[in-house]
């Protein structure tokens, strides 16, 4: 227990002083002040264009328009940013050596895994409250009737997927020496997912519908139940990953 | 006691077969000195002490505990010093220290206390930037500070003084046989003189095995090839017509002549010295400089590699 305090402190100072904890809720915040501006602004960018003779007409944008901008950076960007910014989180380390003078000491490889997790997780969380937060603001503030159905169920399934890849990216690390070969095997990992939701029977189970349907979820075309197959799974899947990463990386040559 | 043991351990990586029935124990308080050429299987062996690779087979045991692959137990006795250590770069020396404190155990007001001393022993007191500004003599102080922090029973050392200045070098080998009363040592290294300056121990690895291991004292006795080298006040034919009679006495198996310098090879140095030196007396031979040679570490590792 003292171990993972001890290492919980230096993933947070390394978080720190690498701008990680820095840069990390920054871009999220961005994505959150930026999504209903462009949704606000999207007529009057159309009408300034000259489209010779061809006139578009776009309705009025409303509050559905802001989270519709939202939740397509954050599943797309945010999930692309959180994977570079994180991939190398443990095989970093191991490509580096860093972690030798540490385990020589006799702290628990388990440990490293849980810090490692537990930090990358808050950060996690943190960027993406921040992003929603601001986001739900700020469209308050643009649109009139800005209020819409399970948001934050819809937030919260994003996350769980965010957790599914952070343990991923830790199981990836344990498996696949070199610095990026966390960073191939998880973008081949979110490969296969989508590629799994051609076959309509697995899309109900899928992870990543997590992170494909939060629009449907807020517009009320999928209801909260029909999401539970995929949360249970993900849920399942994330602590496999973790208990897996922890016991490949028992084994790891360092 | 023996701290460490070893007992047929093999690893092969692949076909290659890196160490071969690698046998050998490591008593209490002494420093032993790891030797072999570059690619002799030293770090190899020292990663197989501290569970960072699996054996291919035999046993090994620190403090009496058996090691085993992985997470080790034994680690907490051990203290270890890589060949290339690499630390977090965006943390200070103290701030790495405490953290290494804090994964053993160790309580606050320890940690500041043994940091303190031990940042002065290896000379980083005043070095209170961030360690990616560290040359690699400076990263290998700091290595010595962090293993020797939590007071190991066993500390490991992989070519500790490889990066260091002569003053630097001079320090940590100063620093190893200092420890020895509270810890033992084990370090590898090529340097022969520095397994002279500190080892009362040391082991020769070569293709996989120790060819030579035991006291240093102990070792060098048992090699010692009894010379003995003459030096003379005469002309260069008047030292080869000598070095021609010399080598018709029974006593010598072997005389060399090389300048005004004979080097004669006796079969025991305390027996036959003596009728030597008369043989000398009675030829009248100016002799300058009389020297019994000593078995050079240097002599005993190149046989023992052979």
């Amino acid at each position: 227990m003292k171990g993972y305090h001890a290492f919980v402190k230096k993933e947070w100072m390394e978080s720190l002083r690498t701008y990680r904890a820095l840069l990390l809720p920054a871009v999220f915040f961005l994505f959150g002040m930026m999504s209903p501006l462009a949704a606000k602004l999207m007529p009057d960018i159309f009408s300034g264009m000259n489209m010779e003779g061809v006139t578009i007409t776009v309705p009025t944008p409303t509050a559905i328009d802001a989270y519709a901008q939202l939740f397509k950076n954050l599943t797309q960007m945010g999930i692309v940013v959180l994977l570079l910014v994180f991939s190398g989180m443990l095989s970093g380390e191991i490509a580096k050596g860093t972690l030798i003078p540490i385990l020589t000491k006799g702290l628990s490889r388990n440990t490293v895994i849980l810090a490692k997790y537990t930090v990358s997780l808050a950060l996690w969380t943190v960027s993406l409250a921040v992003s929603c937060a601001s986001a739900y603001g700020y469209t308050s503030y643009l649109f009139r009737n800005a209020q819409v159905e399970h948001l934050l169920f819809s937030v919260f399934c994003l996350w769980l997927f965010g957790a599914l890849l952070l343990a991923f990216i830790l199981l990836a690390g344990a498996l696949v020496r070199g610095g990026f070969g966390g960073l191939i095997l998880t973008a081949a990992f979110i490969g296969i997912l989508l590629l799994a939701n051609l076959f309509p029977a697995a899309e109900k189970w899928n992870p990543v519908s997590l992170a494909a349907k939060n629009m449907q979820i807020i517009a009320g075309t999928v209801a909260v139940g029909a999401m539970m197959p995929a949360v249970c799974l993900t849920l399942a899947a994330a602590v496999l990953c973790l208990v897996l990463s922890m016991a490949v990386f028992r084994k790891t040559i360092l | 006691m023996n701290i460490l043991t070893l007992e047929h351990v093999k690893k092969q990586f692949g076909g290659l077969k890196v160490l071969n029935d690698l046998t050998f124990s490591v008593p209490e308080h002494s420093v032993f000195g790891f030797i072999g050429k570059n690619g002799a299987g030293k770090t190899t062996a020292m990663k197989l002490i501290l569970g960072l690779l699996n054996a291919s087979g035999g046993t090994i045991t620190v403090c009496g505990e058996e090691v085993c692959f992985g997470d080790t137990k034994t680690n907490r006795y051990v203290g270890y010093l890589p060949d290339v250590p690499e630390f977090y770069g965006y943390m200070t020396p103290r701030e790495y220290l405490r953290l290494c404190g804090e994964v053993t155990g160790m309580s606050a007001g320890r940690i500041r206390e043994r940091s303190a001393e031990l940042l002065e022993l290896v000379g980083l007191e005043d070095a209170n930037r961030r360690i990616h500004g560290f040359s690699r003599g400076m990263r290998q102080r700091l290595g010595i500070a962090q293993a020797l922090l939590n007071e190991p029973r066993l500390l490991i050392c992989d070519e500790p003084t490889s990066a260091l200045d002569p003053v630097g070098r001079r320090e940590v080998l100063g620093i190893l046989s200092a420890v020895r009363e509270r810890t033992t040592v084990v370090f590898s290294t090529h340097i022969l003189a520095d397994v002279e300056r500190v080892c009362d121990r040391i082991g020769v690895l070569d293709g996989g095995k120790l060819t030579l291991c035991g006291e240093l004292a102990e070792l060098k006795n048992s090699y010692r090839r009894d010379a003995v080298r003459m030096e003379f006040d005469m002309t260069e034919a008047q030292t080869a017509a000598l070095c021609e009679k010399l080598r018709r006495l029974p006593f010598i198996h072997r005389s060399e002549c090389d300048g005004r310098t004979v080097t004669a090879h006796l079969s025991s140095y305390r027996e036959d010295g003596r009728e030597l030196l008369a043989f000398l007396a009675d030829q009248q031979a100016a002799v300058l400089k009389y020297e019994v040679m000593e078995p050079a570490l240097e002599n005993l590792f190149l046989e023992a590699v052979k």
